[in-house]
C-alpha cells in the first residue's frame, strides 16, 4: 500500500512546544489522511501526547500551525474544535466520577440548547426535544460498546477497561469526523481490547478518521493503515506498517532488534 | 390583633433561618454543583445588605455624633410605601451583587481552586474594609440604623404582625428560589456544572466552554447571595460591617456540607438544622449555672467544630446525599 489518497484531514506544520527546558515538540510536521486509522508511535517522551494536546487545543504551541480540513485551528479552544468535528480521548480515562455513565454521554453531545441558561425558560420544549434525541443516541452508542446495562451506574464504579470504552463512547456523542485516541487499549484485557478495536474498525468504515497513540505493536501493525514514528519531538519516519517494521532508523530508535 | 408569643418566637426563628437557607442554596450552586470554592460569601451578602439599606433609608448628613450615610428613601417615599420599596431594594441588591460577582469573576475565575479561594477571601475583607472606612456612605462601624421592613406601612405599629408577614414573605421567596435552582441544576445547564466539578479539563475537552459556565454559576450564586443580603438588612433593622466577617462565610459552608453538597433540598435542611442548633444553644444558657453560661458562646463554636469534624469523618456526603440522576430508557 502506498500513501493513502485524498487531501489530509489534519496537518501540522513545524509545531514547537517546550516545557521549561524540555523540548517536547521540535518543528513537528505531519499529515493524517481522511478515513484512515493512522498510528502514532515512538519512545516514551517522544512528544506524542503533547502533540495530541496541542492539536485539540489543550496546549497552545510555542510556534507552528495546525490545520483541520484546511482550516487553521491552532490556538482555538477545545470547545470550538469539538463543534468542527475533532475530539480526543485521554490516555488515563477522565470519567466524570459522580455522574452516571449515561450522563457522561449526555454531557458530551454538542449544540445542546438546554445548556444555555435562558433557553431553559424561553425554549423549554426545544430543550426537552434535544434531550430525548441525545438520550436516544447515547443509548445506541452504549449498546454498541456494551455498556447499556451499566448506564445508571456511577462512572467511578466502572472497571479500567470499561472506562476506556466510556472515553470512546463520549467522543462519539459529538459526531466527530476525526477522533484522537491516546492509548485506547493500554491496560485493557484481551477480550475488551478486541471489542474496542472492533468498534474503531466499524466507525472507520462509516468514514471517520482515527489517529491513535499506541504502544502495543501488535495492534499498530495489524490495525493501522499508516504509521507515523515520532522521535525527540519530530517525525522520524512514516509509512505502511510493513515498511515501518523494516525501517532501520525506526528499529534503532524504538522497535529494537 | 395580638399574635401569641410562641408564634412570634417561631417566626423570629423562621426569618433568619430562611435567609441562611437562601445563602446555602446560593453557595450550593457555586460549591455544591460547580466546585467553586467561594470563600467570600460574606462579601456578596454585605453588598446586598448595604444596597438595600441605602435604598430603604433616608440620607443622613454627617454630624459630630454620627458619620451619616447615603440614603434614597426621599426618592420613593412620596410615591409608595415600604412594601414596594422593599421589592425594588431586593432587586437592586440582587443586581449589584451579580454585577460585582461578574467583575470579580473575569480576572479570578481562571485561577485554580486554591487561589480562587484566597482571592475571594481577600475580596470579602476588601469589601468589609471599604464598608468600614467609606464613612459618609455607610456610617462606618456604627452602621446604618432604622432600616424599614416591607410591612412597616401596610401593618403600622404592630411589630409582631409585621414579623409574621415578613416570615411568610421570606419562606415564600425561599420556595421560589429553591424551585428556580432545582430547575436549572437538573437541566443540561446544571449537568455541565457538575461535569466541571468532577473534572474541569475533561469537560473542556468534551467541548464545553468551561470558563463561561463557571462565570454563569458564580454570578447566579452571587445574585442570590445579594438577594439574601436585602432580606437580612430589613430583618436586622441595622447593619454594621461586623455582621459580614469571614466567619459568616464559614457558617454557610457548614450548612451546605451538613445538609449535603449538591443536594438543593439538603442544603436548605442543613441551614435550618444549623440555625436551630444555634437557636437552642442560645436559649439553654439559662438552664446552666452562671459560670458555665458565661462560656456558652465559646462552647457553641467548639460544638460546631466537633459536629463538622464528625460529619467529615462519618458522613462526608452530608445528611442528604446528592441524588443520582437516572433516566428511563427511551429505546428498546
Amino acid at each position: 500500500m502506498t500513501e493513502p489518497d485524498g487531501h489530509p484531514i489534519l496537518r501540522t506544520r513545524n509545531i514547537t512546544k517546550a516545557f521549561g527546558g524540555l523540548q517536547a515538540l521540535d518543528r513537528c510536521t505531519l499529515e493524517v489522511r481522511p478515513g484512515t486509522i493512522t498510528g502514532l508511535i515512538g519512545p516514551n517522551g517522544a512528544g506524542k501526547s503533547t502533540l495530541f494536546n496541542v492539536v485539540i487545543g489543550l496546549f497552545a504551541p510555542d510556534s507552528g500551525r495546525v490545520y483541520f480540513n484546511g482550516e487553521r485551528i491552532d490556538g482555538q479552544p477545545p470547545y470550538k474544535l469539538v463543534r468542527k468535528g475533532l475530539v480526543k480521548t485521554f490516555q488515563i480515562p477522565r470519567e466524570l466520577r459522580a455522574m452516571t455513565v449515561l450522563e457522561n454521554l449526555l454531557i458530551s453531545a454538542k449544540s445542546v440548547p438546554g445548556e444555555q441558561f435562558l433557553n431553559l425558560f424561553l425554549r423549554s420544549r426545544r430543550v426537552r426535544g434535544k434531550e430525548l434525541e441525545s438520550q436516544r443516541k447515547a443509548e445506541e452508542i452504549l449498546r454498541i460498546v456494551g455498556l447499556f446495562e451499566l448506564r445508571d451506574e456511577y462512572a467511578m464504579n466502572l472497571s479500567g477497561g470499561q472506562k476506556k470504552l466510556l472515553e470512546l463512547s463520549r467522543a462519539l456523542m459529538s459526531d466527530p469526523t476525526m477522533i484522537l485516541l491516546d492509548e485506547p487499549v493500554a491496560g485493557v484485557n484481551p477480550t475488551l481490547t478486541l471489542k474496542i478495536l472492533e468498534v474503531i474498525e466499524r466507525l472507520r468504515r462509516q468514514g471517520r478518521t482515527f489517529f491513535l497513540i499506541e504502544h502495543d505493536m501488535d495492534v499498530v501493525m495489524k490495525r493501522c493503515d499508516w504509521v507515523i514514528v515520532l522521535h525527540q519531538g519530530r517525525k522520524l519516519a512514516e509509512g505502511t506498517p510493513d515498511t515501518i517494521k523494516k525501517d532501520q532508523n525506526v528499529v534503532e530508535a524504538y522497535l529494537g532488534s | 390583633m395580638s399574635v401569641p408569643a410562641p408564634i412570634v418566637d417561631f417566626v423570629n426563628f423562621l426569618i433568619p433561618a430562611g435567609i441562611f437557607a437562601m445563602l446555602a442554596l446560593a453557595l450550593n450552586i457555586q460549591w455544591g454543583h460547580t466546585g467553586l470554592f467561594n470563600a467570600g460569601v460574606a462579601a456578596f451578602l454585605a453588598i446586598g445588605a448595604y444596597m438595600a439599606a441605602i435604598y430603604l433609608t433616608p440620607y443622613v448628613a454627617p454630624s459630630i455624633v454620627y458619620p451619616g450615610h447615603w440614603g434614597y428613601a426621599q426618592v420613593w417615599q412620596p410615591w409608595f410605601g415600604t412594601a414596594v420599596a422593599f421589592v425594588i431594594a431586593v432587586l437592586l441588591s440582587t443586581l449589584l451583587a451579580a454585577f460585582v460577582g461578574l467583575l470579580i469573576a473575569l480576572p479570578i475565575l481562571r485561577l485554580r481552586t486554591d487561589y480562587f479561594a484566597i482571592a475571594t477571601l481577600a475580596l470579602a475583607e476588601i469589601i468589609r474594609l471599604i464598608l468600614t472606612n467609606a464613612q459618609t456612605a455607610t456610617a462606618g462601624t456604627i452602621g446604618i440604623l432604622r432600616i424599614p421592613g416591607p410591612f412597616d406601612t401596610l401593618l403600622p405599629g404592630d411589630p409582631d404582625l409585621q414579623a409574621v408577614a415578613y416570615a411568610t414573605l421570606v419562606i415564600a421567596s425561599l420556595i421560589v428560589m429553591f424551585w428556580l435552582v432545582q430547575y436549572v441544576t437538573r437541566a443540561p445547564w446544571g449537568r455541565v456544572l457538575r461535569g466541571i466539578r468532577e473534572d474541569e479539563e475533561a469537560t473542556l475537552a468534551l467541548g464545553k466552554n468551561v470558563f463561561s459556565f463557571r462565570t454563569q454559576a458564580f454570578v447566579f450564586g452571587c445574585a442570590l447571595m445579594g438577594a439574601a443580603g436585602g432580606f437580612l438588612a430589613s430583618h436586622l433593622g441595622s447593619i454594621t460591617p461586623d455582621n459580614f466577617n469571614p466567619l459568616a462565610t464559614f457558617a454557610i459552608y457548614v450548612m451546605v456540607i451538613l445538609g449535603g453538597s449538591g443536594n438543593n433540598f439538603g442544603v436548605i435542611f442543613g441551614a435550618f438544622l444549623y440555625y436551630s442548633l444555634d437557636w437552642v444553644s442560645v436559649r439553654i444558657d439559662d438552664y446552666f449555672p452562671p459560670a458555665l453560661a458565661e462560656k456558652m458562646p465559646a462552647i457553641r463554636f467548639a460544638a460546631i467544630g466537633v459536629i463538622l469534624v464528625a460529619l467529615i469523618l462519618f458522613r462526608p456526603e452530608g445528611i442528604f446525599k446528592e441524588k443520582k440522576r437516572t433516566y428511563p430508557a427511551v429505546t428498546k
